[in-house]
C-alpha cells in the first residue's frame, strides 16, 4: 500500500514540473491495492458489490447533494472522499400543468439531484433499487441530503410514491471505471456499491444504462455531477450566482386519464414536452435571481436523451463559456451554446441591467415545447 | 376463521376447474433475435394455463407444500420478500383471491407447475402462444406496444381477474404481470452466458428483428425478465404454467 501512496506523490511531482499547476493537499489517497495513477488521476477502482441490505432511511444522501437548481458549496479544502447514495425507485411527477407520468427516478425527482465535488475526490457511492416500495421524498428525514429541504420547499412537480418494479443501473459520465461492474444493473431488492474518482473537472451526466436505455432515460432517470476544478474556474472571485440546469425531452401520450411513455415518438425524436429542470414551468414559477452587473454561472447539461440544446439567454451573451466545465476548454464571446446529448458547458454572462432574462433552447420548436425559463435582475447593489 | 375457508374454497374450486388452452403446433418469428442463424422457430403443440396463477391457486399449493409457506421457505429460494404482503403462511391479503399471484421466485413457481404435473413455459413457448393470443385478440402492434409500456409505468397486476372455467383460449397475457419463464436468462442476462455487452447504454439493435413498435416492446418486456434473479420476487412478477400433450 506505501509504494502506491508514493507513487500517487512522484506523479504529482512530475505534473507540477510539467508547469501544471497542482495543489499539494489535492491528492485523495490511494485506498485499494487496485489503485494506480497516471498524470495525477487515480485509476484501477475495486470492484463493485452488490447486495442486499433492509435499508430504508433516506433515499438522497449527501452533504453535497442538492435539487436543481442549486448546487452545494463545497467548504472544505483540498480533496474529500463523499459518501453519496442516491436510491433509484419510482415516483409520479408532473411535468406540465396537468400533466403527470409515473417516472422512474434516481432520488425520486425528474431530474435526479445534483452531486457537486471538486476534481480529484473520491466518491464511495450507495444505490438501493426500492422501487417495489413507495418512497416518501416531501417529508424532511434525518441524515438526508440538503435535497430533501429543496424538494420540500418546491412542489412543483408535485411527487407522490408509486410502485414499479424494474431492474435498473446506474452510470455517472464522471467515473472512469469499467461499466461491466459498476454500471451493473440490479434487481429490485438489491444494492450496488463501487468508488469512482472525480479525475476531470466538468459537469457529467449521469443516467440509467439498462436497456432500453432510450425508454429508462426517458422515463426520467439521469441528473448532473459538478466537478468543480483544483484550482477553481478563473472568475471564481468575481460569480455572483452559480446554478444548474439540465434539458430533457419527455415522450409522454395520453391514455385514458393518464400519461405514459411513447417508445413510438421516442424513436422518431418527437418529444411532447421539452424541460428545463423537469417542468415546463420550472425556471418561470421560480425564476433564477441575480442584480444587474452581476456574474451569473450556469453549469447547463443537456441530459436529452435525443435531442441537441441551443442554449441561449435573451439580452445577454455569454462572456465565458467552458466546454464541458473543463477550465482549459475556453470560448469567449458566445450567443448560443450548441450541445448534443449528455454534453454541457459552464457558462458566464454579465446580467447588464434590472429586468427580465429568458432562458431559451434557440432551437425554437423545443422551446415552444416548454425549453423556456427566465432570470429575474433587481436594481444595480454594487 | 371456518366462514374464510369455506369461501375460500369455493373460489378455488372455481379457479381449478379452467383447463389449460392448447396452443397448436406452428411457427413463430421471434422478435427478438437468441440465435442469430434462426429467424423461424418450429414449435410444437402444449398447453398453457388460461391466464396467470392466482392468490387462490397458490395457497392451495402452499397449504398442502408448507416448505414453500412464507415463513418456511428456504431463504436461498427468494431475495427475502416471497409473499411479504400474505398475513400469515396460509392467508392471503383481503381480496386478493382472484388476483394474480406475485413476490414469487422463479424457484417458487417452478416448484408450483410441477406441483400441477406441469412445468415454467420455455421462452419460446410463452412468446409463441403470446404471437397466437394478441392474433386472437386481433391486437394492433401499437395498441400491444401501448400496453405493455403503460404496464411499466402503471402496474397492472392489481386488478382481479375473471375466467370462465370453460375458457379456450388465453387471457391477460400483458395487462396483469410479466411471468416468469423457464429460461429467462437466456439472453442478455447478469449470469455466466451473457452477451458480452449485455444490451446496455442502447446496445440492442444486434437483437432486434425489426425496430416496429411491438418488437422493442417485446424487447424490453425480454429485457427486463432477464435481469431479475432467480430469488427475485416482485409485486409485478408472477406466472402460468405450461403442460406437455399427452403422448
Amino acid at each position: 500500500m506505501k509504494t502506491f501512496i508514493k507513487s500517487a506523490v512522484a506523479s504529482a511531482l512530475v505534473v507540477s514540473f510539467a508547469g501544471l499547476p497542482v495543489i499539494a493537499e489535492a491528492n485523495v489517497p490511494l485506498k485499494h491495492d487496485s489503485e494506480y495513477v497516471i498524470d495525477g488521476k487515480i485509476y484501477g477502482m475495486p470492484k463493485a458489490k452488490i447486495y442486499r441490505d433492509d435499508y430504508n432511511g433516506p433515499a438522497v444522501v449527501g452533504d453535497y447533494v442538492t435539487m436543481v437548481p442549486h448546487l452545494a458549496e463545497l467548504d472544505y479544502k483540498g480533496n474529500k472522499e463523499h459518501e453519496v447514495r442516491m436510491d433509484v425507485f419510482s415516483q409520479k411527477v408532473e411535468v406540465a400543468p396537468g400533466v403527470s407520468y409515473n417516472a422512474w427516478t434516481f432520488g425520486g425527482s425528474v431530474p435526479g439531484p445534483v452531486l457537486h465535488v471538486r476534481e480529484g475526490d473520491r466518491v464511495v457511492f450507495k444505490m438501493k433499487n426500492r422501487s417495489t416500495e413507495e418512497v416518501v421524498i416531501t417529508k424532511p428525514f434525518k441524515g438526508a441530503s440538503p435535497y430533501f429541504d429543496q424538494i420540500a420547499a418546491n412542489q412543483l412537480q408535485k411527487h407522490q410514491p408509486v410502485v414499479a418494479p424494474m431492474p435498473h443501473s446506474m452510470d455517472f459520465h464522471s467515473g472512469t471505471v469499467a461499466a461491466d461492474d459498476k454500471w451493473a444493473t440490479i434487481a429490485p431488492g438489491e444494492t450496488i456499491e463501487f468508488e469512482w474518482i472525480a479525475n476531470y473537472a466538468g459537469t457529467y451526466m449521469y443516467h440509467c444504462g439498462t436497456s432500453s436505455v432510450l425508454m429508462h432515460t426517458a422515463m426520467g432517470q439521469y441528473g448532473a455531477v459538478v466537478v468543480s476544478p483544483k484550482e477553481g474556474y478563473p472568475t471564481d472571485k468575481e460569480v455572483d450566482q452559480e446554478y444548474v440546469i439540465v434539458q430533457s425531452e419527455m415522450y409522454l401520450e395520453q391514455m385514458g386519464d393518464e400519461y405514459i411513455y411513447d417508445h413510438s415518438a421516442a424513436l422518431a425524436r418527437d418529444p411532447s414536452h421539452v424541460v428545463f429542470n423537469g417542468h415546463v414551468s420550472a425556471l418561470s414559477e421560480n425564476p433564477l435571481k441575480s442584480n444587474a452587473g452581476d456574474r451569473v454561472r450556469i453549469h447547463f447539461l443537456n441530459a436529452g436523451p435525443s435531442g441537441t440544446s441551443s442554449f441561449h439567454v435573451i439580452g445577454a451573451i455569454f462572456d465565458k463559456v467552458w466546454a464541458e466545465g473543463d477550465p482549459r476548454n475556453t470560448w469567449y464571446g458566445m450567443q448560443t451554446v450548441l450541445l448534443g446529448a449528455s454534453s454541457s458547458a459552464t457558462v458566464e454572462f454579465i446580467v447588464p441591467e434590472e429586468g427580465v432574462y429568458k432562458l431559451v433552447d434557440h432551437e425554437f420548436a423545443d422551446a415552444e415545447r416548454g425549453a423556456a425559463g427566465a432570470l429575474y435582475a433587481g436594481p444595480r447593489k454594487k | 376463521m371456518y366462514k374464510w375457508l369455506s369461501v375460500l374454497s369455493m373460489v378455488v374450486a372455481a379457479q381449478a376447474a379452467a383447463e389449460p388452452v392448447i396452443i397448436p403446433a406452428g411457427e413463430y418469428k421471434p422478435a427478438v433475435l437468441l440465435d442469430e442463424t434462426v429467424e423461424v422457430v418450429v414449435m410444437p403443440a402444449f398447453k398453457l394455463d388460461a391466464a396467470p396463477v392466482t392468490y387462490a391457486q397458490y395457497l392451495e399449493f402452499v397449504s398442502e407444500n408448507s416448505k414453500w409457506q412464507r415463513d418456511n421457505i428456504a431463504a436461498i429460494f427468494h431475495d427475502g420478500n416471497y409473499l411479504k404482503s400474505w398475513p400469515g403462511n396460509e392467508q392471503v391479503p383481503a381480496e386478493y383471491e382472484d388476483k394474480a399471484v406475485t413476490q414469487v421466485s422463479w424457484f417458487a413457481a417452478r416448484a408450483y407447475c410441477d406441483a400441477q404435473g406441469g412445468r415454467l413455459p420455455t421462452l419460446d413457448e410463452w412468446e409463441y402462444a403470446s404471437n397466437y393470443y394478441l392474433q386472437q385478440q386481433n391486437l394492433s402492434d401499437k395498441a400491444y406496444a401501448q400496453m405493455l409500456f403503460a404496464r411499466n409505468s402503471n402496474p397492472t397486476a392489481y386488478s382481479k381477474q375473471h375466467v370462465d372455467a370453460n375458457i379456450e383460449h388465453l387471457e391477460y397475457m400483458h395487462n396483469r404481470v410479466n411471468e416468469w419463464v423457464e429460461d429467462y436468462q437466456l439472453l442478455l442476462t447478469n449470469g455466466d452466458d451473457n452477451d458480452l455487452l449485455a444490451g446496455s447504454c442502447g446496445d440492442s439493435a444486434r437483437f432486434m428483428a425489426d425496430f416496429g413498435d411491438a418488437s422493442y416492446a417485446t424487447f424490453f418486456r425480454y429485457q427486463s425478465r432477464s435481469n431479475y434473479r432467480p430469488q427475485s420476487t416482485t409485486s409485478t412478477l408472477g406466472f402460468r404454467c405450461a403442460y406437455d400433450m399427452e403422448k
